[in-house]
């Protein structure tokens, strides 16, 4: 059913090249706590149904020696009240409609050890929610729905995680608020393979991982708002690849975010955390995002940019733009026995709007591709847009007269000045240790959630559809 | 968490069956099948040889992963050796050489018992199975392999809840050590980074996509003997999501992605057991049984992503 319409290429390895952006050399920056922004998290429920088990209240480990025993016997409905302590486990959760919840988040700790995979992992279980707790040293992920649906995760802290903090992946209906996660060497946050995600992440924190924010191939009513991505060695990515569904990642909205200082060098990071070090928004492959009100200051190469993301081990090659409305289980995939050589996702159709951006190595905004055939998008065509921002450079020069959001462009040169991302590679930064994300800082003790930890659990359906017209750009954090 | 050590071949045989019987409890379906031939105390552990099973070998998934259940181990190259302890066990230097990953002490002695609860490369660490293929060479110096992918899922075509764990102590080897030409069906292959076209022989590869040696092992048990004489007639391949009726089993369909660091033109490879159309692998499953069995019946049951393996952690991108 899909037309096929993306182009096949060879490239050289060395042409590839050109998707890092320059690395700077400095340090970690500013360590404020950054607890500025507005907690503005909402949920949309209603009181458990009247069916068997609700607001039945398991205790552990006065019921139950195990969370896992705990949520095993848990029904439709039940609470799952963890008291504090340390807990060594890995809980994987098929109960569905439950609450899992800490009685203090900084004093229940799922603890991997460097042993276990997942603190909680939610598996093809809807109606899931996690709150008040801490989940670290997980050689996998701190907390992670997969194939789950109506899922929140609050209150959550993750950190020291082999690989995501929260994580969600072909998870739908879902809203991760006032939480942390850090460490990781992928991502603190994670939301992949969704369309359309109808996913909100709210007011939470993500520092020291390779990446704050990544989203494979997601989007659609996926809104990262009200949250400060700081000390990663990128803040904010969405991208896309054909080694998953779904692709390419889309119609994201990120606004009202405190990035800065995402220049991470001493850290952990995944290889391609290193490509996209010292930027705080860098879209990546994904298209037709909405970008505004973001404070973005201190990073070694841009403050926002869109950028490509060549694959070049592609499965298949981008969906015509009749696609992009399909949602991802409708979609067939491709069959696989087509050798593509290389796709070039190309970040288009963003809109950068009404941001504050200072402080920027090599430009505080940014829109360039890579063009080696005449078939190519050149930076001119990619249809990116920028209004109302606060900055004092861009790559090309003059970007907001070059590509405004309403009305037509000056007509001027999109090469003066661009990103010539065919020589920024040659500065890509040290390869960490693998384990380097054991000895990430341990984060300070962080909000534990508000209200009566023995209140009943609430059935969670979706995310409130946050009004986002009503987020400002947030304040600058004290030093 | 970890699996109990057993001291003697009959005790790990009655693991087998233990394990097998736990775990088809829930699906009525493959194990039922075949629970009457290893309900008895004692499992043979060797299959009298004959013609060879699933000459055609797999129906593989290709494309990009998501879109059914599985689970992925990523397992560090652990060390190299003239071992096999499925063709040549207990006979040091009888094989050629061979790349090991998993449980970290294998050699030629090792048994089931040896391995169960010991250290691995792997990241999840219930997976104390080894792993091996024959060492890459590249004129004539030994390429040192960087890591496996090992997708764990059920066959194209074959019910998610039928796959049973397979059991502990199984032996199985994909593709034909022999062969001089290219092999049929799809049981081996080289490829680049994630790509799952499968070439017979190794490909140019870019630097961020090196060259991968793919191999898939047989998902069809015979539910009775964990090697054979021919190490080929105790397991088979599925056909269009069936099991033959000699092997009526459904195991996990094991697909390992072999990393290599190789890329570019300029290379003249080959393998230790001959040329490049030698490519095989093979699969000791020592793994803890409780871990197993949780994640086949937690992500390959269920049929939900519990892992990837994706380019994102391959050699640095755009090095080259």
């Amino acid at each position: 059913m899909t037309q096929r319409t993306g182009r096949i290429r060879k490239w050289s390895v060395s042409a590839l090249a050109a998707i890092a952006l320059l690395s700077g050399a400095v340090g970690c920056g500013s360590d404020d706590d950054g607890d500025d922004a507005a907690s503005s998290t909402t949920t949309s429920g209603t009181e458990a149904p009247d069916s068997g088990g609700e607001g039945t209240l398991i205790r552990v480990p006065q019921d139950h020696d195990t969370i896992q025993a705990a949520v095993d016997a848990a029904s439709e409905g039940s609470v799952v009240l963890v008291d504090a302590g340390t807990y060594e486990e890995a809980v994987d959760v098929t109960t569905p409609d439950i609450t899992i919840r800490g009685v203090d988040r900084n004093e229940v700790i799922l603890d991997g050890g460097f042993e276990l995979e997942n603190g909680i992992r939610v598996l093809d279980t809807d109606g899931v929610v996690v709150e008040n707790m801490t989940a670290r040293n997980y050689l996998s992920n701190g907390f992670f729905w997969t194939g789950s649906d109506r899922f929140r995760g609050s209150y959550l802290t993750a950190y020291r995680n082999g690989d995501y903090g929260i994580y969600a992946f072909d998870a739908y209906h879902g809203q991760f608020d006032n939480s942390y996660g850090g460490g990781s060497p992928d991502a603190g946050f994670y939301v992949g393979q969704c369309y359309s995600c109808d996913v909100v992440i709210d007011n939470v924190i993500a520092e020291y991982n390779g990446l704050g924010y990544s989203g494979t191939n997601s989007g659609g009513d996926l809104y990262i708002i009200n949250s400060t991505f700081r000390n990663n060695r990128a803040g904010i990515v969405p991208n896309s690849g054909s080694y998953e569904l779904c692709y390419p990642g889309r119609s994201n909205t990120i606004v009202g975010n405190i990035v800065h200082d995402n220049n991470m060098l001493d850290g952990p990071g995944i290889d391609v955390s290193l490509i996209a070090q010292g930027n705080g928004i860098l879209l990546a492959g994904s298209i037709n995002n909405v970008v505004e009100r973001n404070l973005v200051f201190n990073h070694d190469r841009t403050g926002i940019a869109a950028v490509p993301f060549p694959e070049e081990d592609a499965s298949d090659v981008p969906p015509p733009e009749s696609d992009l409305e399909i949602p991802c289980d409708e979609i067939d995939p491709p069959s696989g026995d087509e050798e593509i050589e290389l796709v070039l996702w190309n970040a288009t159709g963003n809109r950068f709007v009404g941001n504050v951006i200072e402080s920027s190595g090599l430009a505080d905004m940014a829109s360039a591709t890579l063009a080696f055939t005449e078939d190519d998008l050149v930076t001119a065509e990619l249809n990116n847009c920028f209004s109302g921002n606060t900055f004092t450079s861009t790559a090309p020069v003059d970007l907001e007269l070059l590509a405004p959001c309403d009305g037509e462009g000056n007509g001027g040169d999109f090469t003066d000045g661009e990103l010539n991302l065919g020589v920024l590679i040659a500065d890509l930064p040290p390869t960490p240790d693998k384990d380097s994300y054991k000895t990430t800082p341990e984060p300070p003790a962080q909000e534990t959630m508000p209200g009566d930890v023995e209140a009943p659990h609430v059935h969670f359906e979706a995310p409130e559809k946050p009004d986002v017209d009503a987020i400002t750009v947030p304040a600058k954090p004290s030093p | 968490m970890r699996a109990l050590r057993t001291r003697t071949a009959a005790l790990a045989l009655a693991l087998v069956a233990g394990g097998f019987a736990g775990c088809s409890s829930d699906d009525g379906g493959g194990g039922a099948s075949a629970g009457g031939t290893v309900d008895g105390d004692v499992v043979a552990v060797t299959a009298p040889a004959g013609p060879p099973s699933g000459a055609e070998g797999p129906s593989r998934h290709v494309g990009p992963q998501g879109r059914v259940g599985q689970f992925v181990v990523h397992c560090t190259y652990s060390h190299s050796g003239a071992h096999d302890p499925i063709v040549h066990p207990g006979h040091e230097g009888r094989s050629h050489l061979h790349d090991f990953y998993g449980a970290t002490e294998v050699d030629s002695h090792s048994v089931v018992d040896s391995l169960l609860g010991e250290e691995t490369t792997c990241d999840k660490s219930p997976d104390t199975a080894s792993y091996w293929q024959p060492t890459l060479y590249d004129h004539g110096e030994i390429v040192e392999p960087t890591a496996i992918d090992a997708y764990y899922r059920a066959a194209p075509g074959v019910s998610p809840t039928e796959v049973v764990p397979f059991p502990l102590g199984i032996a199985l080897i994909a593709g034909d050590q022999t062969a001089s030409e290219p092999q049929p069906g799809e049981a081996v292959g080289w490829a680049c980074g994630s790509r799952t076209v499968l070439h017979e022989e190794p490909p140019e590869c870019p630097a961020s996509a090196p060259l991968h040696l793919i191999l898939t092992f047989q998902d069809c048990w015979d539910g009775e003997h964990l090697g054979s004489a021919d190490h080929q007639s105790h397991a088979a391949y599925s056909a269009d999501g069936t099991c033959p009726s000699t092997h009526p089993v459904h195991l996990p369909q094991l697909t390992v992605s072999v990393a290599f660091p190789i890329s570019g033109d300029g290379h003249d490879l080959s393998l230790a057991s001959g040329n490049v159309y030698s490519a095989h692998g093979d699969f000791l499953n020592a793994w803890d049984p409780d871990g197993l069995r949780r994640e086949v019946e937690q992500c390959i049951h269920r049929d939900v992503v519990c892992d990837l393996a994706s380019n994102r952690g391959e050699e640095p991108l755009f090095t080259g």
